[in-house]
């Protein structure tokens, strides 16, 4: 042991113990803690709940109540929730949402992932993440009209597979970018353990790197899911009647020359529920535990 | 068994019998009155029964379009599909459509002043030969002349029929205006001081004069300009095709639309319909100039808190005993798509649909969204019983209109206007500088 | 040396080992060892053992992951870019393109318009309102990982305004905040700050604020999502040895967790920011563009040239001219996060 590094290893000690001593510095934020915590996050969560809440009033209000400038209806009524099902093909809208969101986000990460490895991993093509970065960086408008003309030369022009390919490709830099990040903060030095045992890429690949990343894939796949469910430009060029989403239902309230608030808002609220639930659901895999301990 | 309940079958069985002989005799007698057919005898012959056509129609007339589906299937037997879509992508749908190959529609509903822009992007196809030939059964000189050019004319050429008339009237609130001893205005300067009295009486109570759209939509303050720009005797374009807006009137129309602006309900400039029915339906406006259809929402116990205390006038003028003009906000015509297949079908289909008997039918549907085009419809019977008072108002179109310019650069123009105008009333700017900045940006725009 | 408490790295070689002549540098030098390499000074010292030179089986392993991708950017990227690259230098409408050759003519009359002014416009919309957000979205992450109660109800409930339909999104705000039958006015005015009714979107700059608002309130959950998520791939170790130590959370926060976290920070910022750049449908719903064109940001100016102009030449130049001024912008930012990410990883 060299002096360098034993003078190194004293200076730590001893501003390790200075620390301690300065233990009630340190942990007034811990001591009153959870109370603290608990009313900010109560209070960010009015902020956040606010409109959805007034989305919600929104919804019990007849025509007439809503510009009346109250937070909460006159009189409130349920007509807007029992006519929704008859008055819009909500159940169909919200239906093919769910499908384009989630088969699209699938593609994604399927196309992705193995990318995110090759890039990190293998080291090859690295000049590729940047460029189709930049493609993103270009609104979807004009794109459109080149996508849109693909799709009907390959005769997905207004189904629902033909969206979903879409989805699926058009969220590709998203997830690049997203789940290179979460590659990279895996040691490789576990992999390294791997290959001199004898694993091939692809087992690697599965069977270490995937799991490790779940929380990566899962937030990306989630964001990807959330981005397609309330994407409207290419939904309403590449759909039609029985292929349509919800975005485009909801829209076309707005298109009335009397806009039906208190629809709008139930057709709202009803479709943001599946996308919840599935959100509910991921949330499970988001939870820590994979990399302790992992590298040692 | 419940004896109420076939009581009711039994009145609603009467009366929809009562309705459908009520029909077939007005029909008869129509077929009478007209003296032709709609349908060409191969039509009704059956000739195109199975057959389907397709339809895009805007949000706003989709009651009419299952009304036209219904008709359509049982005059002919063919299906009508019919795609419905927010108002403000209906031309680029059509135009993608034909564009990419899709050739997904066989008529397309377009908004008049998109006619030019449509026409040069291959859209609609060149139907002046089919008009003349069929002009026993159109009867074009019934169309409402101020109506009838700008919806179809173009370049010489005519390239579709109106389908819907859609001009701006002035509505306003009777309580109100008889609680303040105001009559209903007919000059823009009545206008101004009667919103005037009743906003300064009645801010408190979050009750204003006048409700006026002013948001940066060209739809939305292109139309209350234009509202103004007629009442003034202005035109958007000289007859040569070069911009009209360094005129007496177009100056007098922003300065009004300015005036009137702290009197109106907070704040024009960020007002679309969509806050302005809601409030006027509540009593919060007396005033306010729109479509024909709020007159039928008005009387909507659902939607209305004014149900029988409104009425309607022509728009104001200049000076007492001027002639009031329409202006032609979103007036919509049909024309057949250049991809369609089924050209003959489809052109049955709109001389059917805008021919006398079924715009009659249309205009006397509840919530159809359309107004009228013809002569003889507007001065129908049925029609001034169905809807009086908006009857009334609608009369002006029969003596002369403002129509939105209706070249290929009218978007881009109409927007620039719309900027500029909802930059005059958020900085309260002078409106000669307004116009004349309006004026020098056509001219750039029209050089290319 | 006490081996059953975690150890840190060792102070001799700088790695994560457990080799017997390893020297741990002690809980709390973790935190400073975390500090110094970010700073740069050891990266130099702990550079990894050259990686495995790359196997030509491995290569074609590799190249058979990158197919999907490189098929499907090809359709998704490559194509479009092209289209938009030809359609820019043309005249073309959407029902006839390439009409004619007009060399950059598209370029100069859109930075001659106010498109300029519309880029200026949302760079300032996009800079600040992405950094807030990741602030903003930042401390919630931190807030919900940490123990507390209705954590995991925070957590789903935090996702709502994500998931909700931006227009809906635009049309609530826009209700809320109309001058007079909106809640917020009327609630302000109840106050007597105000006593005229006050209109959040036809003046500026409160309507660009308000944009920002409902902008900041619609997305901050998206950062608060990945922010979390990383947070869940730091190894656990460092937290559990510097708190072991002593240290209190705030100082975990900022010498343990925000170093580390510190290349994802800015890849999210990176994201968020394109994302602002193409702020779309706040604008369309909430204020058209106005008052005049304030509120008109780039993407908004393309859709009008697009969509209501049907000027496809135009819109492309347009489109390609946002491009080029996002990537300047975000050059330092790409640039900064490679440097970070180099001597953070470990």
């Amino acid at each position: 042991m060299s002096s360098r590094d034993g003078a190194l290893a004293a200076a730590y000690e001893s501003a390790a113990r200075a620390q301690r001593s300065k233990w009630w510095q340190a942990h007034w934020a811990e001591a009153a803690s959870p109370l603290v915590r608990a009313a900010l996050l109560i209070a960010i969560l009015s902020v956040v709940l606010l409109p959805i809440v007034y989305l919600l009033a929104l919804s019990l209000k007849t025509p007439d109540q809503v510009l009346e400038g109250l937070f909460l209806p006159t009189k409130p009524t349920l007509r807007n929730w029992i006519n929704i099902f008859q008055n819009v093909p909500l159940a169909l809208y919200i239906g093919n949402s769910v499908v384009a969101a989630i088969s699209g986000s699938l593609i994604t990460l399927v196309i992705t992932i193995p990318a995110v490895y090759a890039f990190s991993r293998i080291k090859i093509g690295r000049f590729l993440p940047g460029l189709i970065l930049g493609s993103y960086m270009a609104p979807p408008m004009v794109p459109l009209i080149p996508l849109f003309f693909l799709a009907k030369w390959s005769g997905l022009i207004h189904t629902l597979p033909g969206l979903i390919i879409c989805y699926g490709l058009l969220n590709i830099p998203v997830a690049l970018w997203l789940l290179t990040g979460f590659i990279e903060r895996i040691p490789e030095e576990i992999e390294e353990a791997a290959a001199i045992d004898g694993a091939s890429v692809l087992r690697t690949l599965c069977q270490i790197v995937f799991p490790l990343m779940l929380p990566g894939v899962v937030s990306t796949g989630l964001i990807c899911v959330i981005l397609n469910y309330n994407e409207f430009l290419f939904a309403f060029f590449f759909t039609s009647n029985t292929t349509r989403t919800l975005p485009i239902g909801i829209a076309l309230f707005q298109g009335e020359r009397l806009v039906d608030f208190g629809q709008m808002a139930v057709a709202s609220l009803i479709g943001v529920l599946p996308i919840y639930l599935t959100a509910i659901f991921a949330q499970k895999w988001l939870v820590r535990g994979l990399t302790t301990g992992a590298g040692r | 068994m419940n004896h109420q309940s076939t009581d009711n079958e039994h009145i609603r069985n009467v009366f929809t019998r009562r309705a459908f002989l009520g029909r077939a005799a007005k029909s008869a007698l129509q077929l009478t009155l007209t003296g032709q057919l709609l349908l060409s005898k191969k039509a009704l012959a059956g000739a195109y029964a199975g057959q389907s056509l397709n339809l895009v129609l805007i949000q706003p007339h989709k009651i009419s379009g299952e009304v036209l589906s219904k008709s359509f299937a049982e005059q002919t037997g063919a299906k009508l599909n019919v795609t419905i879509v927010p108002y403000d992508v209906i031309e680029a749908q059509a135009t993608l459509d034909v564009q990419s190959g899709a050739n997904q529609f066989d008529v397309v509903e377009y908004w008049y002043a998109s006619i030019g822009s449509l026409v040069e992007n291959n859209v609609l196809q060149d139907v002046t030969d089919l008009i003349t030939k069929d002009e026993a059964t159109i009867k074009t000189s019934d169309y409402i002349r101020s109506i009838y050019d700008p919806y179809t004319l173009y370049k010489g050429k005519r390239w579709g029929l109106p389908y819907d008339g859609d001009s701006h009237v002035l509505f306003y609130n009777t309580t109100l205006l008889d609680k303040h001893k105001v009559n209903a205005p007919t000059t823009w300067d009545e206008y101004l001081v009667a919103a005037k009295t009743i906003t300064e009486a009645e801010k408190q109570n979050g009750v204003y004069g006048a409700i006026v759209m002013g948001a940066a939509i060209p739809v939305i303050i292109g139309s209350t300009f234009a509202n103004r720009l007629a009442g003034f005797g202005g035109e958007f374009l000289k007859a040569d095709g070069t911009p009209n807006l360094e005129s007496d009137a177009a100056f007098k129309a922003a300065k009004a639309l300015l005036d009137v602006a702290p009197y109106a309900l907070p704040t024009p400039v960020e007002t679309a319909f969509e806050q302005a029915v809601p409030s006027f339906l509540d009593g919060k406006g007396a005033f306010v100039e729109c479509w024909t259809d709020l007159g039928v929402y008005a009387q909507d116990a659902q939607k209305s808190k004014i149900i029988d205390q409104w009425d309607v006038v022509q728009l104001p003028v200049e000076k007492k005993g001027d002639q009031p003009r329409a202006s032609l906000n979103a007036g919509f015509g049909l024309g057949l798509s250049t991809a369609t297949k089924k050209k003959e079908l489809a052109w049955e289909f709109v001389k059917w649909a805008t021919g006398y008997q079924t715009a009659l039918e249309l205009l006397t549907t509840s919530n159809s969204g359309i107004d009228p085009t013809r002569i003889t419809t507007l001065n129908a019977a049925e029609y001034k019983r169905f809807a009086p008072k908006v009857q009334r108002a609608a009369n002006a179109a029969l003596h002369g209109a403002v129509s939105w310019p209706t070249i290929p650069e009218s978007p881009k123009m109409m927007r620039s206007l719309s900027e500029k105008l909802n930059r005059m009333l958020a900085d309260r700017q002078s409106p000669e500088l307004a116009i004349r900045q309006i004026n020098s940006d056509w001219v750039q725009i029209l050089q290319g | 040396m006490n081996r059953s408490a975690p150890a840190g790295p060792c102070v001799r070689c700088w790695h994560i080992r457990d080799a017997p002549e390893c020297i741990p540098a002690g809980p709390f030098g973790t935190a400073i060892f975390i500090h110094l390499k970010s700073m740069n000074s050891l990266a130099k010292a702990s550079r990894k053992s050259a990686p495995h030179s790359v196997s030509p089986n491995r290569r074609r392993v590799g190249l058979l992951l990158l197919l999907p991708l490189i098929f499907a950017v090809l359709f998704s990227a490559a194509y479009p870019a092209a289209y938009l690259a030809l359609t820019s230098i043309s005249k073309s409408t959407m029902g006839k393109p390439f009409i004619s050759w007009v060399g950059l003519n598209n370029f100069v009359s859109a930075l001659q318009g106010d498109f300029a002014w519309s880029l200026m416009r949302t760079a300032l919309f996009a800079i600040p309102t992405s950094l807030v957000q990741l602030i903003l979205g930042v401390a919630i992450a931190v807030l919900l990982n940490s123990k507390m109660r209705f954590r995991s109800l925070g957590r789903t409930l935090l996702l709502l305004p994500l998931m909700s339909p931006p227009v809906m999104v635009g049309i609530a705000w826009k209700v809320m905040l109309h001058p007079t039958g909106g809640f917020v006015s009327r609630t302000l005015a109840q106050f007597a700050w105000l006593h005229t009714p006050s209109s959040f979107l036809g003046e500026m700059p409160w309507a660009i604020l308000s944009i920002a608002a409902a902008d900041t309130w619609q997305w901050t959950p998206f950062i608060v999502i990945l922010v979390y998520a990383t947070l869940q791939t730091l190894p656990a170790e460092f937290e559990e040895a510097a708190r072991i130590d002593g240290a209190g959370y705030p100082r975990i926060l900022f010498a343990v967790q925000l170093p580390l976290l510190a290349p994802a920070l800015i890849a999210i910022y990176l994201l968020k920011l394109i994302l602002s750049f193409k702020t779309f449908d706040l604008v369309y719903v909430l204020t058209s563009g106005g008052p005049g064109v304030e509120t008109s940001l780039s993407s908004y100016k393309i859709w009008q040239t697009l969509f209501q102009d049907f000027n496809l030449g135009m819109a492309s130049a347009q489109t390609l001219l946002l491009c080029l001024i996002v990537t300047l912008i975000t050059l330092p930012v790409t640039w900064w996060h490679r440097r970070i990410q180099r001597t953070a990883s470990l």
